[in-house]
């Protein structure tokens, strides 16, 4: 009788232990459909256990009492926000993904927003581009910027670079790349892409007819001819086999991986009335 | 204050002119209205269509200034302004950003006085552009703009007033000229619509002034038309009773004339009728008198044989005791002494008759005594007309007297009442000429009224209704050539009324006639001398009978 008391207390006791018990803290910035877009193929591939935190359900939420209580063996950090957040701390380690400002540290690695450069000079040289001009912020975007002159050094499409410090110059750079490119290669750099500044790439696409490559289907209808857009739901499943590599005890690189899917969608009025090559295998 | 009265002239007051004033205010006036509500109309459009022009203006500067206002690239912006400013009705450009700081402005040189449009329309940012993070998210695209600056204008609206006076003077020389030419065709139709009027009114007037024979000339089978008909029909009827008029106004004045002619012959008659019985008077007091000289000597003669008689019958007698009977004239002395006597009685007798008949003929025609107003006995006056009629009796007539008593005086003429008597008599008699009839006679007294009555009733012919009414006319009569003068029922009721009473007639043609004579009861007679009944036939009358 006193033994099964005791194993009654014991079960009573631990149960809450056993339902807090998890191998993955995933903290999500704030509800929004791409996020959970992502967060759905994470879940998808990654078969361990998972506690999910959105951050704007919570005022002031205590990431450092949760690891001392709760001792999770990774955090998935879901947006800019909550990768600032999780590396705060440093008992876990940490993966992120759907942050396109990350500035990630040490003993951090996940999936970035950008695409692989190589896709879009692929897709420009398919096009028949060569002089590509490009509006970035370094402080942003110096760093993929440097990786894309690397590649395309080893290909003909030459990129002619401008730097943008501030929104407002936007205009008056794209105004300098007049009658200098084939083609206009927007990056998700908030620096150079803004929602003001945004129609200039267009209005001198259409004025210097010259095609824009961008990165969102949504510029498309702003009359972008090609998009080469991430995949939300494949990037959740890509950090899943990552979180599932650094569970199993190896250490996440310190550089995020590109997406590894590609979605290409094209305006085909605006590749008809450029005249441009139309893209195969995309 | 004076009070002047307007004085219209006459083709004012014409129906014509008044409908055509009507017509022509009520045009004016909706010419007027529909100007205005044009003007007014077009105007607003005008300021309407300047606004939404500006409107446009701003809002594609606006949407061109976009970028170069977030890039702050003022000379872009000042070639965007200096493009729209060079639009006319663009009076100034101001493009300012989210703090009010102006980047850019143009104006146009000269000024402008008067009215201007300020227009304002906010620079946003474009809708449904994604930052690139929200992009890469596949965050639905948004409807939000966000405001960056402005675009001011000022609107000239000089081009509204000369337009409004240039509207005003073309629709009021439209309007005019619609209204003159509105109101000649008014005038024309008017015209030809009052013309049937006018000939209606002159053959109403030449109608009316006399001229039955005029007729409205207006065919038609509108209302004016059925008018004129009945107008004509009037005319005509009218013109007939005029004709049938005239021709009973001319047998009227012809029988008129022939009236007068025999209302002359019927005065002459009467003339001439009293001239005889005025020559008749002179005759009966000249006959009085020669009748009255040996009738005296016939009476006294009477009375001499009567006396002389009176002392012989003794002596005859004692002969006729003595010597027994004799004769006298071829008759026995005792028969004889009864006609003696009764003879000489009878010529004294009949003498004083012819004396009273006599006396009575001369007072009727010299009218003696006529003008005294005595106390007079009703029932003597009668007696005294009888003895005058007894002459004039006819056999076929009976006279039947019934005298009252006690019948107190009156105050009047003898002469004159007897006279009123003897013509209501003589007309009795006379209604039952050609048939016999009988006429009474009486008196009495009706003391509850204080009046004296005398009544002749006969049953004669009786007296048509229309003689009724002319009974009392002078010269009237139904016996003109019978002699009648026409006088005697006038006189007696100028008699019977000069003495106070009155003269009533009643008749039933056929049944007979009731003349009454009233007079009033002498004052101091009513309790006065009452004479004795009489009853009995009149002595000058062989006929009378007593009841």
């Amino acid at each position: 009788m006193s033994l099964l008391r005791l194993l009654l207390l014991a079960f009573f006791t631990l149960l809450p232990t056993l339902a807090l018990a998890y191998d993955v803290l995933l903290l999500q910035s704030m509800h929004d459909k791409g996020y959970d877009e992502a967060v759905r193929g994470f879940k998808r591939n990654y078969r361990g256990s998972v506690r999910r935190i959105v951050l704007t359900d919570y005022a002031e939420l205590d990431l450092t009492r949760i690891n001392r209580e709760e001792h999770p063996k990774l955090i998935v950090a879901v947006g800019d926000r909550a990768l600032e957040l999780a590396q705060k701390q440093h008992a876990a380690p940490v993966l992120y993904m759907m942050a396109l400002n990350a500035k990630p540290r040490r003993s951090a690695g996940g999936v970035t927003m950008l695409l692989d450069p190589g896709k879009y000079l692929s897709v420009l040289e398919e096009m028949g581009c060569e002089r590509v001009g490009v509006l970035y912020d370094p402080a942003r975007s110096g760093a993929y910027v440097k990786r894309a002159l690397a590649l395309a050094g080893r290909s003909r499409i030459k990129l002619v670079l401008r730097e943008v410090h501030a929104a407002k110059e936007t205009p008056a750079m794209l105004a300098s790349l007049k009658g200098k490119v084939d083609a206009l290669w927007m990056l998700p750099d908030t620096t150079a892409v803004s929602p003001v500044s945004t129609e200039a790439y267009f209005l001198f696409s259409q004025a210097e007819r010259v095609p824009v490559v961008t990165f969102a289907d949504v510029y498309l209808s702003m009359g972008g001819a090609v998009a080469l857009t991430i995949d939300r739901y494949d990037i959740g499943r890509q950090l899943a086999e990552l979180a599932q590599n650094v569970l199993d005890g190896n250490l996440p690189e310190e550089v995020g991986d590109p997406p590894r899917r590609v979605v290409a969608r094209t305006n085909e009025g605006v590749v008809r009335q450029l005249k441009l090559n139309t893209l195969a295998g995309h | 204050m004076r009070k002047r009265k307007l004085r219209l002239p006459p083709y004012a007051k014409s129906f014509r002119f008044r409908l055509y004033l009507i017509f022509t205010g009520t045009i004016a006036l909706l010419t007027a209205a529909f100007v205005t509500f044009y003007v007014l109309t077009e105007l607003n459009a005008y300021r309407s269509n300047m606004e939404r022009e500006g409107k446009l203006l701003a809002t594609v500067l606006a949407q061109n200034a976009r970028l170069p206002l977030f890039a702050e690239n003022r000379e872009a912006l000042a070639i965007l302004a200096e493009g729209t400013v060079r639009y006319p009705s663009v009076l100034t450009v101001s493009i300012v950003d989210r703090e009010g700081r102006l980047l850019a402005q143009q104006a146009k040189t000269q000024a402008v006085a008067g009215d201007v449009i300020d227009m304002q329309v906010p620079i946003s940012s474009p809708s449904g552009v994604l930052s690139p993070e929200s992009a890469l998210l596949g965050q639905p695209q948004g409807s939000e703009q966000r405001v960056i600056g402005e675009v001011r204008l000022k609107l000239d609206t000089t081009g509204a007033r000369e337009r409004l006076v240039t509207l005003v003077a073309a629709s009021l020389a439209i309007g005019t000229l619609f209204w003159i030419l509105v109101s000649l065709l008014c005038y024309q139709i008017l015209k030809r619509v009052t013309n049937s009027f006018n000939l209606l009114l002159a053959g109403i007037e030449k109608i009316g002034s006399g001229t039955l024979s005029a007729r409205v000339d207006l065919d038609g089978d509108d209302e004016l038309g059925r008018a004129a008909n009945a107008i004509n029909a009037m005319a005509a009827s009218l013109e007939l009773r005029e004709l049938e008029n005239q021709a009973l106004q001319d047998e009227l004045l012809r029988a008129m004339r022939l009236e007068v002619q025999e209302e002359k012959k019927r005065v002459m008659a009467r003339l001439i009728q009293t001239n005889k019985m005025t020559s008749l008077g002179l005759l009966l007091s000249s006959m009085a008198h020669e009748i009255n000289n040996p009738n005296a000597s016939i009476r006294f003669s009477g009375h001499m044989i009567g006396k002389m008689l009176a002392d012989a019958l003794p002596l005859l007698d004692g002969v006729w005791q003595e010597e027994g009977e004799f004769y006298l004239g071829g008759v026995p002395y005792q028969k004889a002494r009864l006609v003696l006597t009764e003879n000489a009685g009878k010529i004294v007798e009949n003498s004083e008759r012819i004396a009273q008949v006599v006396q009575g003929l001369r007072d009727y025609g010299v009218g003696g005594g006529g003008q005294l107003r005595q106390r007079l006995d009703i029932n003597s006056a009668v007696s005294a007309a009888l003895s005058v009629l007894a002459c004039q009796m006819k056999r076929d007539v009976q006279l039947h007297t019934s005298l009252g008593t006690s019948i107190p005086t009156i105050a009047g003429s003898q002469q004159q009442i007897e006279q009123v008597l003897i013509n209501l008599i003589l007309n009795a008699m006379q209604s039952c000429a050609g048939r016999s009839g009988e006429v009474h006679l009486s008196t009495r007294h009706e003391a509850g009224k204080g009046e004296v009555v005398v009544e002749v009733r006969d049953n004669g012919a009786g007296i048509a209704p229309e003689t009724m009414e002319r009974l009392f006319e002078p010269f009237y009569s139904t016996k003109l050539e019978l002699g009648g003068s026409g006088l005697g029922l006038y006189i007696s009721q100028f008699i019977v009324s000069e003495h106070g009473g009155r003269l009533q007639l009643d008749s039933t043609v056929g049944k007979g006639t009731v003349a009454r004579v009233v007079l009033p009861v002498a004052p101091a007679s009513v309790v006065g001398v009452l004479l004795p009944a009489q009853h009995g036939q009149h002595p000058s009358d062989p006929l009378h009978q007593v009841r």
